[in-house]
């Protein structure tokens, strides 16, 4: 063999080692600082087109659980544990069952049900488990390599990453029990993203159902030692207010363990649309907080909406990056939101990294509602939903239904972005669906590129002053596709309903893309290239036999890879597809079982990459519940 | 001594009995002259606002008060203090605002005195409180003098260009979206330049943000400021705008929310307000004759378009031009009734002047012409302006029957750089020979109209934009050229013009008027937060910082008995201005004494 070549092949065999030593997917987002982004490259834009299944996993819960899967959101991103850990990928269903595969084939190694409390009206869903390792615990000793879980009836688990076996060490039998002296109390409280491992701490947030009464649980964020399961610390991010509860973080945390920080995106104060009782900026409630790591004090805080009455949680994992401007390298936090923004913080101080532009929100009409006069916006990147919707914009797919949307809009209370919620109907646009949601955004590798899949559908909402409202109040935190839907506020003097604003042919009024795929530059602070996302094909009362791509609700993410690609399911159309980073162009894509609400990861192993992602419905969207896991790879 | 003048003393003595002194020193102790200090009350005033989110007809109406005042040179400020908690914003330029809640210290000597350090901007922050104007000044867009020409003319006499809602990054897609909303609003911005200016908007407005060192610093504020009191009188909500006003004799102020065909009657001796709203018939829609331009617009109710305020020397009655409306209304302030008199030609009554024998002229932007309403007869002459071509005079003719059509169903010609139009007669002004002078902000000439034989003279004006003039007490015609950045001066007598630099860059001058009494001319900002004062004699410059950031100006009142201006916040849309509601704002000389303090 000539020299060159040997140096060649040498080359890239370290090139192979270097990949393959970078290129798992130990953390839900990832990595820690939820970057979505992977250094695999085999799959690239060259070959993507013939990305086919390489193996199909089916958990088993739908010949378990039946009719329960009917409430369930499948959104497991899976991650794949060190050699050392036994190179498995692991994750979870949505009723919290963890299970070990071969990253190569798929075969069950090991499962772990923690047999979870099913009572309650929450949808089920989990997404994802977290892995450390356990330095207290000796090398080769049960438990040194662990995982954690939280699950819907709000327990915590250790278990051992090689068996599925609970580890002893931790709490009571390897579970610590996150409610108080009241016990667990179905229905008000879950747990539904990974906890945060970092620095012998697993640090656990909630989801809570915050529409329902005005009192509702605290968002307390607890930290526990991951040897023992004993508390280290609390922080409860909604600052008095006897009278409201919440501001919880159910989104996935982000950590930046050099600088002994974690960042925490706090949700709404409840309840989400009345905030009488709760009057003022309802600090830490929809903000970004930096927490010390060790202590749980707080170092800064970023509040991107004061005093919410339009249920924009902060909904995504902080992403941590490297702001460059200038010749000068930033710790930098880029956080979307439902609003639509892109905010870029820096991440040691809470300083916006973009001037911020104090946007005047209108006020309420509700008697006793003080709303923020100003809201924050940054001056970039622009919003990634062009919130302005008048009759003149009305969209229809024929002359009648668009004439039934301006006539629809007319009657809005509308004064744009921040228009609180009355008791006229009022535009929501964009809804509490975002804008952005639990997806977050992917970035690519170190070019300030960030890929965020949004949604672009206006909503209306209306308080409706309790006892004159419909019987069927309910108590779910979002409408599901084509309904509206009427949820009480207990200990508030109303119900309020809200749902899509729709044509009476159930056509969005706003015009498509309903669901979009954005570029943007974060050190520029532009939009390079969107795209719509998802094809309403199957949206109408029979399937089309082509794709129209308008665009579909989405929820769950995407991920960025060093192949320049960028991969996404999400949407409404049982896609999983595969988008050029740098022009948005769809390179492949793929009809699997059911719609695919979350978001995929890549792992390189035994020189081949796998794309995983879960198919298996989502209760909002009602088109079907499945338990397929679906590993794609190219032809060996 | 007059019991009156006792009485006033009295009253001084005792509000200084209840004075508030803030001393302002930077991290070093040093103390800080021209901080500008604005006092508010900590609790808002509860009012009615049960008509469309307004006050009722009719209703006295308490409104919200400021009061701006600045520190003199040993960085002492003092303010009266009423008998409710006040909270302080304290703003100097690149230093961080800071905020004083006072919880009332009446009688505690020791607590009168209240103590604040300012701490200096990051250089981020500092870029980021520029006004519009400083930014503007570096927007070359692609070194077409001409475009940005054409878009300071059609983009900037509604709100500033460069603010931070303005700067904010857009896709070229979205600046599409803005421009052509803004052209359904009533700009013209040619369809030619749309793409153009779109892709040149988000270049060059980026450019500045990852370059701002070239963006010049605002000019600084000036020691003269702690010899004045800024008050000021929220007004309206975030979707009105607060055009014209009048000075009344009767003590009141007039102001008209052109989008809300409100007329709002203000008593600055009290702070309360009434609101008049003027009636329309059944048979008028949104928008007038014009057709409802504002479509898109989350919250509007005009019918007629309240524009421009004049007060007949006589009775007192109030004359308004309804723009959107062939029609003049009168207000009668005594019985708080409108009459409306219908027009039998012309289109667009724009503004307006009460001449010395009662006779009220205004302009008629659209048809280029100048309406003569004789209150003896009540009848209305018209008289065209010259056209400055065939087919600019084919056009003007064929508007009764383009207006003749449906609004929906009008031919529009689109908007083209050469055809923007029409000359649009804008500003009017009496002079002191009874001669009607007329400014024509598109064909850049001034009209000279004899006030008996109505005989029109025109003459060239040799700079861009004549908008409104005023003419002094000597018949000197002052203009502000709208796109030059000027101030103009034109002596009729030996037909010379002679031009004034604004002392701010890149202003882009709406209005102006005359205190004759002393001699000044002063000049609306609307890009530079600032109204600028021209001393005849001395052509001397004064720059008075608005106390709120965004604040558009487009008509001055001068009080002629103390020196008194009033203007209001008619940025539009009003929500982005910082506070996000309109006001009326007086700025008032202070006693010697007190500015002395």
């Amino acid at each position: 063999m000539p020299v060159k070549y040997t140096l060649l092949t040498l080359a890239a065999l370290a090139a192979v080692g270097a990949a393959h030593a970078d290129t798992g997917w130990r953390y839900y987002g990832g990595d820690q600082g939820g970057r979505h982004y992977s250094t695999a490259a085999l799959i690239d834009r060259e070959n993507v087109a013939e990305l086919d299944i390489a193996w199909l996993h089916r958990s088993g819960d739908v010949a378990h659980y039946g009719d329960d899967m009917t409430n369930t959101s499948t959104q497991a991103t899976p991650i794949l544990l060190p050699a050392a850990a036994g190179e498995s990928l692991v994750y979870c269903t949505p009723f919290n069952r963890v299970i070990a595969l071969d990253p190569g084939n798929g075969e069950q190694r090991w499962d772990f049900d923690p047999g979870i409390d099913r009572r309650g009206d929450r949808t089920f869903r989990c997404r994802g488990v977290s892995y450390a390792e356990e330095a207290r615990t000796a090398k080769g000793a049960h438990c040194r390599h662990r995982l954690f879980l939280a699950t819907h009836d709000r327990k915590l688990w250790a278990i051992d990453a090689g068996d599925g076996k609970v580890c002893d060490s931790f709490g009571r039998g390897g579970m610590v029990e996150l409610y108080g002296g009241e016990g667990y109390i179905p229905g008000d409280i879950s747990t539904s993203s990974a906890p945060t491992v970092a620095n012998g701490l697993v640090v656990v947030g909630s989801g809570v159902i915050d529409f329902a009464r005005a009192t509702t649980p605290r968002g307390t964020v607890m930290a526990f030692d991951t040897y023992s399961g004993k508390p280290v610390w609390q922080f409860d991010p909604l600052q008095g207010h006897p009278k409201s509860g919440s501001a919880n973080v159910w989104a996935p945390m982000s950590v930046d363990e050099q600088n002994g920080l974690i960042f925490l995106p706090t949700s709404a104060p409840s309840p989400d649309y009345y905030g009488v009782d709760r009057p003022g900026d309802d600090l830490y409630a929809n903000s970004i907080v930096a927490l010390d790591l060790d202590t749980g004090a707080v170092r800064w805080h970023f509040q991107h909406v004061r005093h919410d009455l339009w249920d924009y949680d902060t909904p995504a994992q902080p992403i941590l990056f490297l702001w460059e401007k200038g010749g000068q390298s930033i710790p930098a936090l880029a956080q979307v939101t439902k609003q639509s923004f892109v905010f870029v913080l820096n991440r040691l101080t809470g300083e916006s990294l973009w001037e911020i532009t104090e946007h005047p929100a209108p006020p309420s009409d509700i008697p006793g509602e003080r709303t923020a006069l100003t809201q924050p916006k940054p001056i970039a990147p622009p919003p990634l939903v062009d919130s302005f919707l008048m009759p003149a914009n009305a969209w229809g797919l024929t002359p009648w239904d668009k004439a039934q949307c301006r006539k629809q809009i007319a009657a809005l209370n509308n004064l744009g972005l921040f228009t609180p919620i009355s008791e006229q109907l009022s535009l929501m646009y964009p809804g509490s669906l975002g804008g952005a949601n639990w997806g977050g955004g992917a970035l690519v590798a170190d070019s300030g590129l960030l890929l965020v899949n949004i949604n672009n559908t206006a909503f209306t909402g209306q308080l409706i002053p309790t006892g004159t409202g419909s019987a069927t109040a309910g108590r779910t935190d979002h409408p599901e596709s084509g309904k509206r839907m009427q949820v009480t506020m207990e200990g508030t003097p109303y119900n309020v309903e809200i749902g899509a604003l729709t044509s009476p042919l159930g056509i969005p009024c706003n015009a498509p893309p309903w669901g979009k795929l954005v570029a943007v530059d974060l050190y520029k602070g532009t939009v390079e290239w969107e795209t719509a996302l998802g094809s309403v094909h199957e949206m109408g009362p029979v399937s089309a036999p082509f794709h129209i791509d308008w665009g579909t609700p989405n929820l769950g993410g995407g991920i960025a890879t060093a192949g320049g690609l960028f991969f996404i399911g999400a949407t409404m159309d049982r896609q999983i597809r595969a988008f050029d980073v740098d022009s948005g162009e769809t390179l492949w894509k793929y009809t699997l079982a059911n719609d695919a609400t979350a978001t995929p990861m890549t792992y390189v192993y035994k020189g081949r990459q796998y794309v995983v992602i879960n198919a298996g419905g989502h209760y909002m969207f009602q088109r079907g519940f499945g338990d397929y896991l679906y590993a794609f790879a190219l032809p060996e | 001594m007059h019991s009156r003048y006792l009485l006033a003393i009295l009253c001084m003595v005792s509000a200084l009995g209840h004075a508030t002194t803030l001393r302002i020193t930077n991290d070093d102790g040093k103390p800080l002259s021209r901080v500008m200090v604005t006092q508010t009350l900590v609790n808002k005033v509860v009012v009615d606002l049960s008509d469309e989110g307004y006050a009722p007809e009719g209703v006295l109406t308490p409104a919200d008060t400021t009061v701006t005042r600045f520190t003199n040179a040993a960085g002492i400020v003092r303010f009266e203090e009423p008998d409710s908690p006040v909270q302080y914003r304290v703003r100097s330029q690149g230093y961080v605002d800071q905020y004083i809640d006072d919880t009332g210290s009446a009688g505690d000597e020791e607590k009168e005195t209240v103590d604040v350090t300012m701490t200096p901007m990051t250089a981020e922050q500092y870029i980021a409180s520029y006004p519009s104007n400083v930014w503007l000044s570096q927007l070359k867009l692609g070194g077409d003098e001409d475009l940005k020409n054409s878009f300071e003319l059609n983009c900037s006499f509604c709100h500033q260009q460069a603010s931070p809602f303005m700067r904010n990054e857009r896709t070229v897609d979205q600046w599409l979206a803005v421009f052509e909303r803004m052209n359904s609003y009533g700009a013209r911005l040619p369809n030619d330049e749309h793409q153009q200016l779109a892709a040149l908007l988000q270049k060059e407005y980026r450019e500045l943000r990852e370059n701002p060192e070239v963006v010049p610093l605002p000019r600084p504020w000036e020691n003269h400021l702690s010899g004045i009191e800024m008050k000021e009188w929220i007004i309206g909500d975030g979707f009105s705008q607060m055009h014209d006003f009048l000075i009344h004799p009767n003590g009141f102020v007039y102001v008209g929310d052109n989008l809300f065909d409100r007329v709002y009657e203000i008593n600055p001796e009290t702070g309360h307000y009434t609101v008049y709203k003027v009636p329309h018939t059944d048979e008028q829609q949104p928008g007038g004759i014009l057709g409802n331009r504002f479509v898109t617009f989350p919250k509007m109710h005009n019918y007629l378009g309240v524009h421009s305020f004049a007060v007949s020397p006589k009775d007192g009655n109030i004359f308004i031009t309804p723009s959107m409306q062939q029609a003049l209304l009168e207000f009668n302030p005594k019985t708080k009734k409108f009459t409306t008199y219908e027009m039998p030609s012309g289109f667009y009554p724009h503004t307006i002047r009460v001449d010395s024998r009662d006779r009220v002229w205004f302009t008629l932007a659209l048809s280029s012409q100048v309406a003569m309403f004789d209150r003896t007869t009540e009848e209305f002459t018209v008289i065209d302006l010259p056209a400055r071509s065939v087919t600019e005079w084919l056009i003007l003719k064929s508007l009764p029957l383009i207006f003749s059509f449906d609004p929906e169903n009008r031919p529009q010609p689109s908007p083209s750089r050469e055809s923007i139009g029409l000359p649009m007669p804008y500003g009017i002004d009496v002079a002191p020979d009874g001669g009607i002078w007329v400014a024509r902000l598109y064909a850049n000439d001034l009209a000279h109209i004899d006030p008996d034989t109505f005989e029109v003279t025109m003459v060239d004006f040799p700079y861009e934009g004549p908008r409104r003039l005023r003419v002094d007490a000597d018949g000197m015609v002052w203009i502000v050229a709208f796109q030059d950045s000027l101030l103009v001066k034109y002596n009729p007598n030996d037909d010379a013009f002679t031009a004034y630099e604004l002392p701010v860059i890149n202003e882009i001058p709406y209005a102006l008027n005359i205190d004759k009494q002393r001699g000044v001319v002063w000049v609306n900002g609307n890009q530079s937060d600032t109204i600028l004062s021209f001393d005849i004699a001395s052509e001397a410059w004064k720059v008075y910082p608005m106390p709120r950031q965004r604040f558009f100006t487009r008509d001055i009142e001068i009080s002629e008995e103390d020196g008194a201006i009033y203007t209001t916040n008619s940025h539009f849309p009003t929500w982005q201005t910082e506070g996000g509601v309109p006001s009326l704002l007086r700025i008032t000389p202070l006693p010697e004494r007190a500015s002395q303090d």
